[in-house]
């Protein structure tokens, strides 16, 4: 895995870089920042329905399911106390000719897929201030 | 808290624009809050998904899960964006005169 480095803009903008890629995270108006970018929370969402089209359209691609692609809507549930995702829904559009039984297929897969996976089985998340 | 006519009478508002006392709350009213949420007029779909939050928030105080909204509504996640672009929690929640939602991102 490259390293991903996360360095201020100003306010609560900051630069995320990627093996050159670059993206802005930022906090909503309401939450202290400009709404220059998605939240980090927001990511998380991002993360998990650019996983799922992913795996899916990977699987639709190799069974030669071609009638309209895979696209996902998402939102986030969230809580207080603390602050956390308490759910993440999404809504899979497959191409028109999966069949009923890859449909059931699918679903089952989604949910041992990277994102989904990782988010159920909750990763050790190892902090160091410097 | 502030004070703001919303269909007709005066209601209380918290800084986000959701009503404070629920009793409060009627068509003339949710129809007023909808155009605070850019919705100008609310269609049958809006209604549905309307009455079926506040049915449930009066039965179980509080709000539904969203894929509960969903599968009872039978709209699509995309639908109810459509219908409440500030989605269903800000939006349609406000609409239908329950509570501020939690949490934040």
């Amino acid at each position: 895995m490259d390293l991903i480095t996360v360095t201020r803009e100003e306010g609560l903008r900051f630069s995320v870089q990627l093996r050159g890629h670059v993206m802005t995270t930022d906090m909503s108006v309401a939450e202290g920042g400009k709404d220059g970018g998605p939240s980090p929370v927001e990511y998380l969402g991002v993360a998990s329905g650019a996983c799922l089209a992913t795996m899916v359209q990977a699987y639709c691609d190799a069974r030669g399911f071609v009638d309209g692609d895979v696209s996902v809507s998402l939102t986030l549930e969230l809580v207080e106390n603390p602050n956390r995702v308490s759910s993440i829904v999404l809504d899979v559009e497959l191409p028109r000719d999966v069949p009923e039984g890859d449909r059931e297929k699918l679903k089952k897969m989604a949910l041992r897929m990277p994102v989904p996976a990782t988010l159920r089985d909750g990763p050790k998340v190892d902090i160091e201030m410097f | 808290m502030s004070m703001v006519e919303l269909g007709g009478k005066q209601v209380e508002i918290d800084e986000d624009g959701f009503i404070q006392d629920p009793d409060v709350w009627d068509e003339a009213v949710a129809l007023d809050l909808a155009k605070t949420e850019g919705v100008d007029a609310l269609s049958d779909d809006h209604w549905k998904l309307v009455n079926y939050l506040r049915d449930y928030y009066l039965e179980y105080n509080m709000a539904p899960m969203i894929r509960k909204l969903c599968k009872q509504t039978g709209f699509s996640l995309k639908v109810v964006y459509d219908l409440f672009p500030s989605g269903p929690a800000k939006g349609a929640c406000k609409v239908a005169g329950l509570p501020k939602p939690t949490g934040c991102v």
